[in-house]
Order: C-alpha cells, then sequence, then structure tokens
C-alpha cells in the first residue's frame, strides 16, 4: 500500500515491461547462439517475421477461436450467474442440486468431447460447448459464494424492511457477489482461450488450437508458436477487459471499505 | 410493572389503553440459544409492557440481551417461548406491515448507495414512487443535519453522520414504532445532545412509540418516560423505573434536580445487579 503511494503508475508497470524485455532477450540470445534447439522455439525474430507472413491465415484461425472462447465464456457466465440466483431465491432447489453442481466438478469434461462431436458435428458448437461448461462452473461457484456470504447486518436490515426475497436478491446479495463474480470471471476467462485450443485437437478443423496443431505435425515452428502467442494475447485482452469492467464497477467491488 | 404512572406521563392514546389496545407487550420471553454444547440464556422469562407513545429505554451490561430482546420485536429472533405483540399484531405482522423501523447497532448502510438511496431504501421496498422517496428522504436527511450529502457515498462519511442516516432512514418510513439499538453510539457529545431533542421532538410530532437500546444512564433518563433495566446470565428485567421528568424535555432539564436522582437511581440499579 505504502509502495502505491510513492511509486506513481508508470513505476508500477516498468517492471514487469522489464522482465518481458528481458524473457525476450534471453530467448533471443538462446536461439542465436544455439543454446535453444531452432526445432524446438525459434527466435523471437522468426516468430515475429511470421506474424507478418502469415497475418491472414492467423487472423482467421483467431476469428474462429475467439469466437468460440469469448461466446463459450459469456454463455457459460450467463448460465451461472443465473442458475446461482435462481438456486438462491429457490431453496428446495438449492438443497436437492447444490451437492450434485459441487460434485460435478470433479468431471473431466473435456473427454466427453469425442461424444459431443458424434452428436453436434465438428466446429464451432462441440468447442462452445466446451467453453461454456468450463465458464459454468467456476462463474456458478463463485456467484453462489457470493451470493450466500452476503453481509449479515445488510441481510437483517432488508428483512427488517419485509423486504421479498427477490427485492433482497437484487438490491443486497447481486451487488456483494460482485467481487466474487469478477474473481470468477478472472478464472474462467484465464482457461477460456486454453480450453478452446485443446477442445479444437479432437472437436474442430479450425482455429488456432487446429493451426498449432497441424503447424506442429508440418514442423512450421514459427507459425505455430505465432497462434501459441495469439492465443496468449487475446488471454490477455480479455482479462484486461474484465478488469476494466471491475474497475468501472468499483462503487460495488471496493467493499475492504467495510461500511 | 404496571404503566399506571407512565401511562399517565406519555401521550398514550388513553382511551386505546382503556380499551386494551396495547403498546409493546412481551410475555414470559425467552430466549436460548444453542452454539455447539454451549446453552446461552439471553433471555430468561422477560414480561414488558410499552404503552402506545412511551418513550422507553432499555439499558444494561453489555451481552446482557438488549438486541436480542429488540430482535424479538423486530421479528428477527424468534423467541424460545413466550410471545411478544405490538399494538396487539405479532411481530412477524408488524414486520409485514412496517409498522416498526429498526436501526441497527452499527448503522448498516449498502456502500455502493449514495446515502438518499440508502436513506430511502425502506420506502423504496415498500413500491412508494421515486420522486416520493426521494423528497422524503431528503427531509429526513435535513432532519438529522445531513444536508448536502445526499450525494455522498457512505464510506466517506463519519461514523457519527452514517449512524445519522441510519436514523434517517428509520424516520421516512414515518413508524408508528421506533426500534433503537445503540443509535447514539458513535456520536460526539455534541452531536448526540443535538439528535436527543431532535428525536424527542420528532416523537412528539409523531406519536410514535420509542424503545431505544442504550448503555448510557444520562441518554436514557433524558430520552425516556420508562427505563427497563436489565440484568446478564440469564438475560431478565431486574427493574423498571419510571422517569418522571415531564413530556416536553429541554437541555435545562438536566439541571432539574430530579434527574440527578433518577440518575443515581439507574445507577445504583445497575451496579445492584452486576
Ligand atoms: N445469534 C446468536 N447466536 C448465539 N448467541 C447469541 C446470538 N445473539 C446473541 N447471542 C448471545 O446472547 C447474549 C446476549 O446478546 P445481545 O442480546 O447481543 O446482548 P447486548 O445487546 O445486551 O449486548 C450474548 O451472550 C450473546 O453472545
Ligand atoms: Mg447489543
Amino acid at each position: 500500500m505504502t509502495r502505491e503511494l510513492w511509486m506513481g503508475r508508470g513505476a508500477r508497470i516498468l517492471p514487469p515491461v522489464v522482465l518481458v524485455a528481458a524473457l525476450v532477450a534471453i530467448w533471443g540470445w538462446s536461439a542465436a547462439t544455439g543454446l535453444l534447439p531452432r526445432w524446438l522455439l525459434p527466435g523471437p525474430g522468426a516468430v515475429l517475421h511470421e506474424f507478418d507472413v502469415s497475418r491472414a491465415v492467423l487472423l482467421k484461425h483467431a476469428q474462429v477461436t475467439a469466437t468460440e472462447a469469448l461466446g463459450g465464456c459469456a454463455i457459460g457466465s450467463v448460465l451461472g450467474v443465473a442458475a446461482a440466483m435462481v438456486m438462491t431465491l429457490v431453496a428446495p432447489l438449492r438443497q436437492t442440486l447444490y451437492a450434485y453442481a459441487l460434485a460435478s466438478r470433479a468431471l473431466p469434461l473435456i473427454v466427453f468431447t469425442p461424444v459431443l462431436v458424434i452428436v453436434v458435428g465438428r466446429g464451432i458448437v462441440p468447442v462452445m460447448v466446451i467453453v461454456s461448461v468450463t465458464t459454468y462452473f467456476p462463474v456458478f461457484l463463485g456467484m453462489m459464494r457470493g451470493l450466500e456470504r452476503s453481509n449479515p447486518d445488510r441481510m437483517e436490515l432488508l428483512y427488517s424492511l419485509s423486504a421479498s426475497p427477490t427485492q433482497i436478491l437484487w438490491k443486497v446479495q447481486l451487488p456483494s457477489a460482485l467481487p466474487y463474480l469478477f474473481a470468477a470471471l478472472k478464472v474462467a476467462a484465464s482457461t477460456a482461450f486454453v480450453n478452446a485450443l485443446v477442445t479444437e485437437w479432437i472437436a474442430a478443423n479450425a482455429g488456432l488450437g487446429y493451426l498449432v496443431m497441424v503447424s506442429g505435425q508440418y514442423f512450421r515452428l514459427p507459425l505455430m508458436w505465432a497462434a501459441i502467442f495469439s492465443a496468449a494475447l487475446m488471454t490477455l485482452a480479455l482479462l484486461g477487459l474484465i478488469l476494466l469492467a471491475e474497475r468501472l464497477a468499483g462503487r460495488w467491488t471496493q467493499q475492504a471499505t467495510e461500511v | 410493572m404496571t404503566s399506571a404512572s407512565a401511562a399517565s406521563l406519555t401521550r398514550a392514546d388513553t382511551a386505546s389503553e382503556a380499551t386494551g389496545a396495547a403498546g409493546l407487550v412481551a410475555q414470559g420471553v425467552s430466549v436460548t440459544f444453542r452454539r455447539g454444547t454451549q446453552v446461552i440464556d439471553a433471555l430468561k422469562d422477560v414480561s414488558l409492557n410499552i404503552p402506545r407513545g412511551t418513550r422507553a429505554a432499555l439499558i444494561g451490561a453489555s451481552g446482557c440481551g438488549k438486541s436480542t430482546l429488540l430482535r424479538v420485536f423486530a421479528d428477527i429472533v424468534q423467541p424460545t417461548s413466550g410471545t411478544a405483540s405490538h399494538y396487539g399484531l405479532t411481530p412477524a405482522e408488524a414486520r409485514a406491515n412496517r409498522v416498526y423501523a429498526l436501526v441497527q447497532q452499527g448503522s448498516t448502510m449498502l456502500p455502493w448507495r449514495t446515502v438518499i438511496d440508502n436513506v430511502a431504501l425502506g420506502l423504496e421496498i415498500a413500491g412508494t414512487s421515486k420522486p416520493e422517496r426521494l423528497e422524503r428522504a431528503a427531509e429526513s436527511l435535513a432532519l438529522v443535519g445531513l444536508k448536502g450529502f445526499e450525494k455522498s457515498l457512505p464510506a466517506e462519511l463519519s461514523g457519527g453522520m452514517r449512524q445519522r442516516a441510519a436514523i434517517a432512514r428509520a424516520l421516512t418510513l414515518r413508524p408508528r414504532f421506533l426500534l433503537m439499538d445503540e443509535p447514539f453510539g458513535a456520536l460526539d457529545e455534541i452531536t448526540r445532545d443535538r439528535l436527543h431533542f431532535e428525536l424527542l421532538r420528532i416523537l412528539e410530532e409523531t406519536g410514535a412509540t420509542l424503545f431505544l437500546v442504550t448503555h448510557s444512564i444520562a441518554e436514557a433518563v433524558i430520552l425516556s418516560d420508562k427505563v427497563v433495566v436489565m440484568t446478564p446470565r440469564p438475560g431478565r428485567i431486574s427493574q423498571v423505573i419510571d422517569v418522571d421528568l415531564g413530556q416536553h424535555r429541554t437541555p435545562a432539564t438536566r439541571e432539574d434536580p430530579r434527574f440527578g436522582h433518577y440518575e443515581l437511581m439507574l445507577r445504583r440499579a445497575l451496579h445492584h445487579d452486576a
């Protein structure tokens, strides 16, 4: 905290930037000296060059993956939030389903992908389904936790005002759950692209994951790494968007200043 | 625990008294909390009768069950045995009909709402139209001296200002029955003084019944017609003292020799119990 006081914004983002620059420098140096075999990881120059020459290909596949990851993330989040709200309002539903909802998280969902492919065919749909499901769980659980842990005094206040369960949900529980929701969204967002990529190996003929697999098979290592970096950049962009939204909702999420 | 002398002092509607329309009544209320193997008798066989329009204070050492008794009337805690009622309604009915307004210990605010939206919360829940509820909330805010802080966030207020906002929220509901749990605890002496007389004036205007939990002997005497003294473990009522300082109180009331007399009486009652 005190660090923030004397460090300006520039000083705060400087260390990570220096770290990345140093890593790229080490990477370039080890590639140039042959320390890092070219068939494993080509130099930064080669990867950067690949971004330029294969721009069209990368863009095409990135679009597919972005659709799958963002669409899946959105669907999963909406479903997760909605399910948590319904379970909060309908006690019998919560009592019968919550334990199963928790337990079902143990299922390695990605292994159902081949079955999914048989049902819906290859393409964007099965990938988006898997991303939705993998997003759904952290969001649902985070939201449930947030809704359950609303400040008891605030709940009591609304109760004394004779508020209905729906009013309590909207006016106290949802705002209280927002910090939990954002934490869950960050977890979901950081895995959405990875899950999309991996699922594409099994379930798609397009997308960055597919491109990684194919370019690997054809030993087009710079293209493979360009695809991997593209996915990483998109993950960072999504995380950035969520952080921005969280900041915009600052009034709701800054509950450290408990009142 | 007859209310004869208290009734004569208060603005209690004697006609309704005569027809038996009671104010705040507890009959043999016991509350037992179980925490693991630990059994806490928070209230033990508490009986109480606060006639309509009375200003009553509940005083006692901390942990003696004051908040619990208040929460029984607010329908937040269910008595293990016995019954409570206000104006002939059960606490559940009173809550559903918004007969009472509660000022919680700790002046709870919704930190994401502005002060005025916090104050208007009760009316919002009751379905009052936005212009009306904002107008009434602004009135209450002015009443507690928070004019100009409508658009502030609770975190931007001092503890004392938040308490005033919590009081304002209760007042916007124009309750017949004001339940307050140590509402002046975090206030400085000067503000507390001012709010005491504001509260008395509001009660006079609205004819509401006050049931106030407090730690302060002086506060209990200046604000009430009836002081209920509680003792801990198990929480029970040891004495009910009628405070005969007249209907209209002013800062000068404290110079009345009877004021000191009641203070002493209460101090003795509390120490005797301890
Ligand atoms: N919800 C609860 N669960 C368990 N014990 C409680 C609960 N509420 C109050 N108590 C206990 O009951 C006793 C009376 O509490 P309270 O009514 O808050 O006292 P006061 O307001 O006079 O300080 C205390 O010992 C407290 O720990
Ligand atoms: Mg208390």
